[in-house]
């Protein structure tokens, strides 16, 4: 009983404190994602707006190779355009808030080597930036693509990632400042993950082998849950079920793995 | 009692050591210590009332920093509980949080906002922050082309405009120089009369002494005394002394050939008080080093100084150090009741006499410091003003000869 309470307990605090940071240190979060804004954008003519204009101009790029370019057919079902921006939004969205975190100790150890800066609010800081932007532009492509039904229901599908991340960003952040190696082998293993998930391509279009085998991709789990969730399609349960039991699994552990690499972090940096 | 606002209860805090790095790894995989510590701090209990000025003393390595550093939140503890109510604001590492690549003006905002100040509440002390640090022109650029000097100012001015409930203060009353030094000493006395807690961490015994109400003497990250400032240093200064007897250094001369003693460089600043020249004469005549008779000859200190009209008349101190460094006798005019004068052109000038010169035989040194009207804030110290080699035709012991009488019946 007791253990149950312990994880119970862990469980609620694995999100309560790097999701609750932005509401007990608001002003800091905020200043610290403006400073992020100002150094991606600083003397650009767009300025501010930037981080909105880039996801668009990948979407309009998108459109114009598949929409115009190669004109790809509907095929009976939803067009391959429109599968492909509501699956690959995500896809970059997930992938740069897992790139960073390799490097979220390091980033911000000037912050926090000498003075009392509140940790737990780093993992929040690198949620929110990517958060907005993406999350932002899939419900402008959803009511763009599907209507207004589709992108109101789009308006959760970038938080409820974000949320899903969370304990692989935790450990993502641990292992990148134990092996700096990981920083740079990061951003090839999510390209490899995004090749052998259906977000490039119908989901059909594997070879039947390889389709028995996407059980064990959590990622086309999730391409199949957005896509069924914007569109008129059958919810694939067992992909949610799996995704959440995955979810579950990971919270606790990447929680105190986090939880005790906080305790050296000012040591080591 | 009054209100705790601190309170620690068994707080401890050791620094762990691994052998290897991957030990480290596996220590955080397993929650199984790999690690030797080493304790910087014992388990320490202590409550703090809201309103007292701590003194914290002991020799290098006695957990002073680390205490205030635990105080500051800028370490964590290893054991035990701390807690603390109100805002701290901590003159440690002064503008250790500054992000180099960010202006001054972020910056103002960033630290505030890590010492937990809304938007609004910087907003409103924003102003005061930089008319403090003196630094207008610049908040707008990078932190990192600032010198050091401005970067201590603006640090400095920050962590007092933040609303502290407590400040702790790591060594120094004031910090730069000249008038910045001054005007950021009368910020942490307006703290003290503002009732507001503070720590104050430092080894000039004289200013805990003159500043605190209770005093905390570590050694080895224990304590080994704690109380009334008087009697806590008096045990501190008397343990100094006894190490110092095993570790005494040899006495430097007063080398420089000059008969006056040098004015360092910072006197050269014309908005504070500053020394001009000191002389010590013995039976009249002028000298860097001396040779003179134990209770026969009269020692004769001469400061002049210069201080501007718009701050308060300053104070004079003379101390005599022995051969071992220890402080054998001093004098100073605010403790005399003694108020110096200047004339029209802001100088003045203050004599110190010791008829009969009473210390024994041995190698004196003499110093002279140039302080605030409180006696607490040091304008100027001027280093071996004058060697005395004092010789002693009678048989007396010790180190000095005190007026005595015999009574025989």
């Amino acid at each position: 009983m007791n253990l149950l309470v312990r994880l119970g307990r862990l469980c609620v605090d694995s999100l309560r404190v790097p999701l609750g940071a932005p509401l007990r240190h608001a002003s800091l979060v905020r200043m610290l994602v403006q400073r992020e804004i100002a150094a991606r954008t600083s003397g650009t003519l767009l300025g501010k707006l930037w981080p909105l204009v880039q996801p668009g101009l990948q979407v309009l790029g998108f459109w114009f190779m598949f929409g115009v370019v190669y004109d790809a057919g509907s095929r009976g079902g939803p067009s391959f355009l429109q599968y492909l921006m509501l699956g690959m939004l995500p896809w970059l969205c997930l992938s740069e808030v897992l790139s960073r975190s390799t490097g979220l100790f390091r980033e911000f150890s000037v912050l926090f080597a000498r003075s009392p800066f509140p940790l737990e609010v780093l993992p929040s800081v690198m949620l929110v930036i990517p958060g907005i932007v993406y999350g932002t532009a899939l419900v402008l492509t959803t009511l763009w693509m599907l209507g207004v039904v589709a992108a109101l229901k789009a308006v959760v599908v970038i938080p409820l990632l974000l949320l899903w991340c969370l304990p692989l960003l935790l450990l993502c952040a641990v292992i990148g400042l134990f092996v700096r190696d990981f920083g740079q082998v990061l951003p090839f293993l999510l390209t490899l993950l995004m090749y052998v998930t259906p977000i490039l391509y119908f989901p059909d279009l594997l070879p039947a082998k390889a389709r028995a085998w996407m059980w064990l991709n959590p990622l086309a789990d999730w391409m199949a849950v957005i896509h069924a969730g914007l569109t008129d399609a059958v919810m694939p349960f067992n992909s949610l079920w799996r995704l959440l039991g995955i979810w579950l699994l990971l919270l606790v552990p990447s929680w105190l793995l986090y939880r005790r690499t906080l305790l050296h972090v000012r040591e080591l940096l | 009692m009054r209100e705790p606002i601190i309170r620690l209860d068994g707080v401890s805090k050791s620094y762990r050591s691994y052998a290897r790095d991957i030990d480290r790894v596996l220590e955080i995989l397993t929650g199984k210590a790999r690690h030797q510590s080493f304790n910087a701090l014992e388990p320490l209990t202590l409550s703090v009332a809201k309103g007292e000025v701590i003194g914290v003393v002991g020799k290098n390595g006695a957990g002073k920093s680390t205490l205030l550093k635990l105080l500051a939140g800028t370490v964590q503890t290893s054991t035990g509980s701390l807690s603390i109510h109100g805002r701290v604001s901590a003159i440690l590492e002064l503008g250790a949080s500054f992000h180099p690549e960010m202006s001054g003006h972020d910056n103002v905002y960033l630290t505030c906002a890590i010492q937990g100040l809304t938007r609004p509440e910087t907003d409103e002390a924003y102003e005061a922050i930089v008319a403090f640090a003196g630094i207008p022109d610049f908040m707008q650029r990078p932190v990192k082309t600032y010198s050091s000097g401005m970067l201590m100012r603006l640090a400095f001015s920050i962590a007092t405009h933040v609303n502290p409930d407590i400040l702790i203060i790591d060594e120094a009353l004031s910090v730069g120089d000249g008038v910045f030094a001054r005007r950021s000493f009368d910020r942490i006395m307006e703290f003290r009369n503002a009732g507001k807690t503070i720590f104050f961490c430092s080894h000039s015994l004289y200013q805990v002494e003159a500043l605190c109400d209770r005093v905390l003497w570590l050694d080895q990250g224990r304590i080994k005394g704690e109380g009334a400032p008087a009697r806590v240093i008096t045990a501190y200064s008397e343990f100094l002394q006894r190490q110092s007897a095993i570790t005494a250094p040899a006495p430097q001369a007063a080398a420089s050939s000059s008969e006056a003693a040098p004015v360092p460089a910072a006197s050269t600043n014309t908005s504070v008080p500053r020394v001009i020249e000191v002389n010590v004469r013995v039976d009249g005549r002028l000298a860097k080093v001396h040779t003179l008779q134990s209770c026969e000859n009269l020692v004769e200190v001469t400061v002049n100084f210069w201080a501007p009209a718009h701050l308060p008349m300053p104070t004079v101190g003379v101390v005599i150090l022995g051969g071992d460094g220890r402080y054998v006798a001093s004098a100073g005019t605010l403790n005399d009741g003694i108020n110096l004068r200047t004339g029209a052109d802001h100088s003045g000038s203050v004599v110190l006499q010791f008829p009969d010169f009473p210390l024994l035989k041995g190698c004196y040194v003499l110093e002279v410091y140039l302080l605030c009207e409180r006696g607490l804030h040091i304008y100027e110290r001027v280093r071996q003003v004058a060697e005395l080699n004092v010789e002693q035709r009678s048989l007396e012991l010790g180190i000095v000869s005190l007026a005595h009488q015999w009574l025989s019946h």
